[in-house]
């Protein structure tokens, strides 16, 4: 079980154009910038083209099973596709916000003693944060006070995205359950 | 009479310990932590089998209520 195998065969995935743009979002891209916390799946933020639409509307993920099936991952549950024993969730761009934290995504560069070395997309920090705040269960504003705790977001960028996607009401209000000043 | 008034000890030090740590563990490569989520998801295996096995049950005790 290794995440960074997972990983490798989520750029697969990408290689073979079952997915195209595609960026690492949720606990596993926060950890770039804060210090890890336990997560149970690995979430990847895809643009909607690489969805099939079912003529009810709903977006399906054959071309992503079936390039997975290809590879030798076939299972699925509840909580995703297995890729090494981490439960895999497609998620495809389902806001503005989301589109735009995609489009931004940095590339990183997964050097792992001995193992060649293996990019990843992962989301910016202020986008993490803007969708940890838009989202608003507790675990991500736990999330939002790591990344100010850490000083691991860019303030000023932050409060350009909140701004552009009418976040501001979110964000006071968890300033205020968190009991902080706003920051922004 | 007077209730004794309560004392209790300065734990910053120990907060301070804690959230130094947080930051060593934050200045970790991301190959490093990525290491780190595997071994935290290994550890807490056996509790996460003993919830899926529980709500398994549980969905099977309905099912056979309904």
């Amino acid at each position: 079980m290794s995440l960074r195998k997972t990983i490798e065969v989520v750029n697969k995935l990408a290689e073979r154009g079952a997915i195209q743009r595609y960026a690492i979002a949720g606990a596993v891209a926060a950890l770039n910038y804060i210090e890890p916390t336990l997560t149970e799946d690995l979430d990847i933020l895809v643009s909607i083209a690489h969805f099939e639409k079912h003529q009810s509307g709903l977006l399906l993920l054959t071309p992503i099973a079936k390039a997975l099936a290809d590879l030798g991952y076939s299972e699925r549950t509840d909580v995703g596709f297995m890729i090494d024993e981490w439960p895999v969730q497609f998620l495809p761009v389902a806001s503005a916000l989301e589109e735009e934290a995609l489009e931004g995504a940095i590339e990183l560069d997964i050097d792992i003693t001995g193992d060649p070395p293996l990019k990843a997309r992962v989301l910016g920090a202020e986008y993490i944060v803007a969708i940890a705040v838009k989202l608003g269960r507790l675990k991500d504003l736990a999330r939002v006070q790591a990344f100010l705790d850490a000083r691991a977001v860019d303030l000023v960028a932050l409060k350009s995205v909140v701004e552009r996607h009418d976040l501001m009401t979110k964000w006071l209000s968890f300033c205020a359950k968190a009991g902080i000043e706003n920051p922004l | 009479m007077e209730k004794p008034q309560s004392r209790y000890p300065d734990i910053s030090d120990i907060l301070a310990l804690k959230a130094s740590g947080r930051r060593q563990l934050a200045a970790l490569s991301f190959a490093e932590k990525l290491s780190i989520l595997d071994a935290l998801k290994e550890r807490v295996k056996p509790i996460v089998q003993a919830r899926n096995a529980r709500r398994q049950r549980q969905a099977q005790r309905l099912s056979a209520r309904a």
